[in-house]
This record gives structure tokens, C-alpha cells and sequence, in this order.
């Protein structure tokens, strides 16, 4: 398995449009296992592959403690939703960034597993708001989007600031003001 | 996505691998801790220490409130919980805050389910606390977050102490350095230490010892990336007097890693013939290499197992074998609290197995007249005196070497028969146990 590399926002490649999967093969699959180990590897709860560069309708999570229960949605598709509630999200794609946001409470998905095969779920609370976040991510959208205009511009300089102090060697996390 | 971190929700996870997989605690905070922000590092690491030291405590606590058995709880639950009850405990935080605060954490996290139960569980603990905590002051296990088998196991040994041991092995360990005394006199380090603006005190029955008043980052101790000091507790510090190095030996450290008493013996004895440190993890032999190298000390490094020397020993035989033997680790819990949470009573009855076989197969490798010394950091008589006693009996050739011929020996510890067994707290220093053995 291979760890990839996460974009980070603003990079435009996070706004492109993921399009279908038309084939569940084995290199798909290789490249599940390596979202997966990705995921894993950077403490996320979920992972779309959008934000590993590939534009195909594909995203990964797992929400347990015990980090042994991964979840594969190909070609995901919202059938419903109910309710709408509060939550805190962060993104791998915006290290240290979280911020409070409203999502569906309760959603009913459909997609394609691992094996190809149609399913649907019922998902709430930390699952359910995963699933959401990382479909947007597949729709171009990130959770800063849902932020004010002036929130999303501090964001944006203080990683483009923070990338580059990481890039001349300093620690930059440790002097990271707090927004 | 990332989950939304923050310290309470971060401890949580890295105390929940702790329950669920049996990692150290600071593995599993290594782990909980990338990619989250670096100033949540402090605070991840005084919870989830709190947690754990207080870990049997609060699931006593627990017991007293709940319905259901507290094992019956998810790990993360339980995790979430017993950071709760470290909070309230500590008394930095309001209390209903800590409250609504592990309520929240159980919904940002796969425990959702249980936010109702942790908010009545902990609500209903503020409402009943005087009784709830006079009943569980009441007994010595809980009172100091020990697991039942523990405290048995200490009872069934130390009839008369084990509740003092209890207590001993609750409290905060202080923090002990050893002064390399080619590069300074531990005189001469408590001063540059009082000029840093640290206190220190010497311990004169170990000539190399210091004691601070308060732990510290070991990048603030002067010197210390040149070697002039070492992090080592006393009672791992004691391990020269049985051995009494001398020029031209040929010494073996059986079971090395980490390399703290094998630094120790290059550092005591510059002149030896040959210094051998073996241990069967590689992971952990690189960090016997760091603490070799950064005092510029020298020895041979070899990954390998000490029970199976045939792959690994040239056939010379050694003077001095240092058998440091894996063991439960029982004396030294006020230094590592994760080791409550970790052993079990059926780990800690397999050792004496491993012990015995460790101490055959290193018993071959020693010269005649040579000297074994046998050490654990545990106080379990199963792991110590009846290691020895069964190798005494079905080994005609071997004696022991009374504490009387250890050189310099501090006069710690009490004598079992066999060999010293030091308590967790006397003189400041962690549970130890040494034996020594000469072949005739």
C-alpha cells in the first residue's frame, strides 16, 4: 500500500468535479486500500479522493474508536435527509482549521461498496456528518465554503503563511495563532 | 474529515488505546497526536496521564453509580469518563463544564450513543460525591487506583505493607539523574544545575546521583546532549554495586535496551575488556545506540536472543553477565501508571518461566569465578526470590554472593534470602530487585 499525498487548500485541484466510477476493478481497489492507509495514517475520519488529486466519485471513512472498520462509498448519492444541527469539522485538506457548522442531522445514502456492489444507508451523528463533508468534496465544496466570506480570507493567509514558514524549515504549528 | 480535536476528545482516544490494545500511554499519544495542533500537546498529555494514574480509581467510582458493570462500557467510554473524573478531581475546571465538556466529546466522537449515559453518570457523581468518594477512601485499591489483582498480589507478599506500597506506587516519582563523573562531579553539576536556576540535591550513598526538586525537560539540564547527564532512576542506578566492574572484564548486558545500565557500566568502568549489550527488539536497541552515543561511550550492539546464545555468542565467556530481566514491572508503576492498565495477572504468571530461562541459558556464557547479576523492577516474590532459589537448587555450581561483597553497596533494600529487594519510595527510588550469583 502507498500513502499519497493530501492537496491543501487553496489548491484548485480541490474544486474540480469528481466524475463516476464506470468500473469497480482491482486497481480501484488498490487505490481504495492506499486512500485508506492515507486516511488512517493522517488521524481522518474520512477521505475523498478528490483531495489525493484522482477525480472519481470515491470517498473513505471510518468513525470508530477502535480504527478497524472502514467504509467504501462509490458513486455516493444522497437519497434523503432530515433535520439539521450543529457540529465542529476539521479537514485534512486545512490542517489545523476547525470551525462550527450546520449539517443534516439524519441522511439515507445509496452507493456502491468495495465489491461493486449497490447498497443504501442510514447514517447520524459523526457518521453521518462525514458523509456529507467528504461529498463535497467530490463536488469541488470544502467546509471553509460554508464560512463567511472574511473567515475563509484569514484561513487562506494564515496556511498559505504557514506552508510557507514549513517550507523554509521552521515549526510553524507551534506559532500558529488561533482564529 | 477530521473530527473536531481537542485535548479532551484527543486524551480520550490515546486512554482508549491504551484499554482496548495494551500500547504504552506514550505510544498511543503519539499516535493521537499528528497532525493535531501542537499547543494541544501540553494539556493531551496531563489529562490522559491524569486519566490513567487514576484509571482504577474512577472505575470504582463508576461501579458505585452505574447499573451495568463498568466493563460493559465501550474502552472510548469508559476513556471519556475517567478524563471527566480526572478533571473533577484536579479542580482546574468547573464542574459542570468538565460535564457538559465530555458530553460533547462523546457526541464529536463514535461514542454519540453514550452522551446521555456519561452526562446522568457524572452529573449523579456531583450530586453523591462526598459519600462515593468517603466509600472508596475507604479502601486501600481504589483509594490508590489499583486493579483488585494488584492489590492482591501485593497483600499475598507484603502482608504488612502492601497498602503502604499501594500508596508509594500512586505517587508522583521524582526525577533522578546520574552524572557522568569523567566529565563532572555531581557537586560540581548541582551547581551549574543552581545556576539554570534548577535545585538539585545529592544522594551521598550513590556518589553519582542527583535528585531535582521538580522534574524537567531534559533539553534544560546543562549538558546533557554532551553526556554529562542521564536520566536514570536510583534504583536502576545501584545496578554497579553487586556487579563491582573492573579493568579488563569482559561484561554482557543480556537483555539491554534501553541502554541506561549499560551506559552506566561504560561510564563506572572506561577500562573494561569488552562490553556486550544484546537485546532481542531492534526497534528498541537503537535507542541503546542514542544513549551510547550521546555520552560517547562505547559497545558492542548486538540484536539477538539472550535465551538462544548459540546464534550469537563466540564462546569466550564473560566475567560479568547483567541479566536485567524482562519482567511485570510492578515497582516501578509511579514512573509508567499505563502498566496497571496494561498487565494482567496471567501475563505477570508467565514470567518466572521466561526469567528461569533467561538466567540457564546467560548462566553458560559466565567464567567460572565470574559474577551473574540477576535484576527486575518488580516486587512480585514469584518473579525475584523464587527465580533464584529454583536456580539454586538445580544448579550445584552456582552460590550467592552476599550483599556484603557488593562494592559500596548503599544499604538499601531488605534481604530475602537471596537478594535485595528495594521499595518502591525508599530513598526516592523505584521497586528494584537485585541478586547475585558466582559460579564455582
Amino acid at each position: 500500500m502507498t500513502k499519497l499525498v493530501i492537496l491543501e487548500y487553496p489548491d484548485p485541484r480541490l474544486r474540480k468535479k469528481a466524475a463516476p466510477v464506470t468500473v469497480v476493478d482491482d486497481a480501484l481497489r488498490q487505490f481504495i486500500d492506499d486512500l485508506l492507509e492515507t486516511m488512517y495514517a493522517a488521524n481522518g475520519v474520512g477521505l475523498a479522493a478528490t483531495q489525493v488529486d484522482v477525480h472519481k466519485r470515491v470517498i473513505v471513512l471510518d468513525v470508530s474508536e477502535s480504527r478497524d472498520r472502514p467504509l467504501v462509498l462509490i458513486n455516493p448519492r444522497l437519497l434523503s435527509k432530515e433535520g439539521e444541527g450543529p457540529g465542529e469539522e476539521g479537514c485534512l485538506s486545512l490542517p489545523g482549521i476547525y470551525d462550527k457548522l450546520s449539517r443534516a442531522m439524519k441522511i439515507c445514502v445509496t452507493a456502491l461498496g468495495r465489491d461493486g456492489q449497490p447498497f443504501e444507508m442510514n447514517a447520524e451523528g459523526l457518521l453521518g456528518v462525514c458523509i456529507q463533508h467528504e461529498m463535497d468534496h467530490l463536488e469541488g465544496k470544502l467546509f471553509v465554503d460554508y464560512l463567511s466570506e472574511l473567515k475563509r480570507t484569514l484561513i487562506r493567509r494564515r496556511l498559505e503563511k504557514e506552508r510557507k514558514q514549513r517550507s523554509t524549515g521552521g515549526d510553524s504549528r507551534a506559532h500558529a495563532p488561533a482564529l | 474529515m477530521r473530527p473536531a480535536a481537542t485535548a479532551r476528545s484527543l486524551s480520550a482516544h490515546a486512554v482508549a488505546r491504551v484499554l482496548r490494545e495494551g500500547v504504552t500511554l506514550d505510544a498511543a499519544l503519539k499516535n493521537a497526536l499528528v497532525g493535531a495542533e501542537s499547543k494541544l500537546t501540553p494539556s493531551v498529555r496531563s489529562l490522559s496521564y491524569g486519566a490513567v494514574r487514576g484509571y482504577f480509581r474512577h472505575e470504582a467510582i463508576l461501579g458505585k453509580l452505574l447499573s451495568t458493570p463498568v466493563r460493559s462500557l465501550d474502552f472510548l467510554v469508559r476513556a471519556i469518563l475517567s478524563v471527566a473524573l480526572y478533571e473533577l478531581e484536579d479542580e482546574r475546571s468547573p464542574q459542570y463544564a468538565v460535564v457538559d465538556a465530555a458530553v460533547q466529546t462523546a457526541k464529536a466522537t463514535d461514542a454519540g450513543r453514550a452522551s446521555g449515559l456519561i452526562n446522568a453518570v457524572l452529573r449523579r457523581y456531583l450530586r453523591e460525591r462526598k459519600s462515593v468518594d468517603a466509600e472508596i477512601a475507604s479502601r486501600p485499591a481504589p483509594r490508590h487506583a489499583a486493579p483488585i489483582w494488584m492489590a492482591d498480589r501485593f497483600r499475598a507478599d507484603w502482608p504488612v505493607r502492601w497498602t503502604q506500597l499501594l500508596a508509594a506506587s500512586d505517587a508522583q516519582a521524582p526525577m533522578w539523574l546520574r552524572v557522568n563523573r569523567r566529565l563532572a562531579t555531581t557537586s560540581e553539576y548541582v551547581a551549574q544545575l543552581r545556576a539554570a536556576g534548577i535545585e538539585a540535591r545529592e544522594e551521598p550513598r550513590v556518589p553519582y546521583a542527583i535528585v531535582l526538586d521538580a522534574p524537567r525537560d531534559v533539553h534544560e539540564l546543562p549538558g546533557f546532549a554532551q553526556g554529562v547527564v542521564s536520566v536514570q532512576d536510583l534504583g536502576a542506578q545501584c545496578v554497579a554495586f553487586p556487579l563491582a566492574l573492573a579493568p579488563g572484564q569482559r561484561v554482557l548486558d543480556a537483555c539491554a535496551a534501553p541502554g541506561g545500565k549499560t551506559a552506566l557500566m561504560a561510564e563506572r568502568e572506561p577500562n573494561l575488556a569488552k562490553l556486550t549489550a544484546v537485546d532481542i527488539d531492534p526497534h528498541r536497541l537503537s535507542k541503546v545506540r542514542e544513549n551510547l552515543n550521546r555520552a560517547q561511550l562505547d559497545a558492542e550492539v548486538l540484536a539477538a536472543d539472550a535465551a538462544a546464545p548459540g546464534a550469537w555468542w563466540q564462546g569466550e565467556p564473560f566475567d560479568r553477565i547483567l541479566l536485567d530481566a524482562p519482567c511485570s514491572g510492578l515497582g516501578v508503576i509511579r514512573r509508567h501508571p499505563d502498566i496497571r492498565l496494561r498487565k494482567s495477572p496471567s501475563d505477570i504468571d508467565k514470567l518466572p518461566a521466561l526469567q528461569g530461562k533467561l538466567l540457564r541459558a546467560t548462566w553458560e556464557l559466565l567464567k567460572v569465578g565470574g559474577r551473574l547479576v540477576y535484576v527486575t523492577c518488580t516486587l512480585t516474590r514469584s518473579e525475584n526470590r523464587n527465580v533464584i532459589a529454583a536456580f539454586l537448587d538445580e544448579h550445584r555450581e552456582a552460590s550467592l554472593v552476599p550483599v556484603e561483597a557488593w562494592e559500596g553497596w548503599p544499604g538499601f533494600g531488605e534481604d530475602d534470602g537471596f537478594g535485595r529487594q528495594i521499595l518502591p519510595g525508599e530513598a526516592g527510588a523505584d521497586g528494584f530487585y537485585y541478586a547475585a550469583l558466582t559460579k564455582t
